[in-house]
């Protein structure tokens, strides 16, 4: 029960986010928007590794320097998300960052990219995928 | 509207690799210091981007008091998604994430809050977000669950940036 709140809770505050970033950017611009929620994010997620007094970062020299880049491309994302809620409203910007998020997902683990083991992809995943595009269509039509 | 679309998807695309991306760092490093990471680059790499499209002009911004605090709800993310998955095991969690995540959407639309243009409540907008959420729940835990634990994992959007 506990985690399905915490599941819950977690994707309310995702689309809070979504939805904040995109009020923030039209009222200030998207660069700004993005600059000042990831820094105030970043100085909160500091505080709590200074009070949980986590030392793991020590270990950032042993992580592939291509992944500890990642967090590069939210320019990227958080651009296109606030564009894309501008453009067409939450629940389609959301619907189709769903989709491609798993589209993606397939594409990695059936090749097996970015050091993630090989997998097949069954018929189950392709069909819920195309469920998925269904469901965009008729959100959109 | 094709241009939202065409940027939600590759904004979706680049969503999944930097979740893999920071699958790989919290390996060796604990969520939140890699969480801080995230966050850091991200705003480096917005910060940067400002400064080549607008030059001086990204500093000049009237923020109301309640933005600096935006950044609580990616901290926020991390801190539910974490928990959940630790309790449900990443494929049930990460699928009510999602399912979580476009019902809001809806909400959110319906009701226009917070300056967001408001989209009137369809039935057939309600059907689409339930053949979505159909979608998801299949995708995560349809059969075969044992052997895609970690597809699972790369699948969610557990970042605090997306």
């Amino acid at each position: 029960m506990k985690g399905i709140l915490f599941a819950l809770a977690g994707g309310f505050f995702l689309t809070y986010q979504s939805v904040a970033n995109a009020t923030i950017s039209s009222q200030i611009g998207t660069w700004q928007a993005a600059a000042m929620t990831q820094l105030t994010g970043f100085l909160l997620a500091v505080l709590i590794v200074v009070v949980v007094g986590d030392r793991s970062y020590q270990q950032l020299n042993q992580v592939s320097p291509l992944y500890a880049s990642g967090g590069l491309l939210a320019a990227i994302v958080l651009f296109n998300n606030m564009t894309a809620v501008h453009q067409m409203g939450v629940t389609l910007t959301i619907g189709v960052f769903l989709v491609a998020q798993l589209v993606m997902a397939i594409a990695i683990d059936s090749k097996g990219w970015f050091s993630m083991s090989k997998k097949r992809i069954g018929r189950t995943q392709i069909a819920g995928v195309i469920l998925m595009v269904a469901g965009i269509i008729v959100l959109k039509w | 509207m094709a241009m939202g679309i065409f940027l939600a998807l590759i904004g979706g695309a680049f969503v999944c690799v930097q979740n893999t991306f920071n699958a790989n760092v919290k390996k060796r490093i604990s969520v939140w210091s890699t969480t801080a990471l995230v966050l850091l680059l991200g705003f480096a790499a917005s910060f940067s981007a400002g400064l080549a499209f607008e030059g001086t002009g990204l500093f000049k911004f009237q923020a109301e008091p309640w933005f600096w605090f935006s950044g609580i709800l990616g901290v926020g993310v991390v801190a539910c998604v974490t928990q959940g998955v630790q309790i449900l095991g990443p494929s049930r969690a990460i699928s009510l994430v999602m399912v979580s995540q476009i019902f809001f959407g809806l909400m959110w639309d319906t009701l226009g809050w917070f300056g967001l243009e408001q989209v009137p409540f369809t039935w057939q907008s309600l059907l689409g977000v339930l053949l979505i959420s159909g979608g998801v729940l299949l995708f995560q835990l349809g059969p075969k669950l044992k052997q895609k634990q970690t597809l699972n994992v790369n699948s969610g959007s557990i970042e605090a940036n997306d």
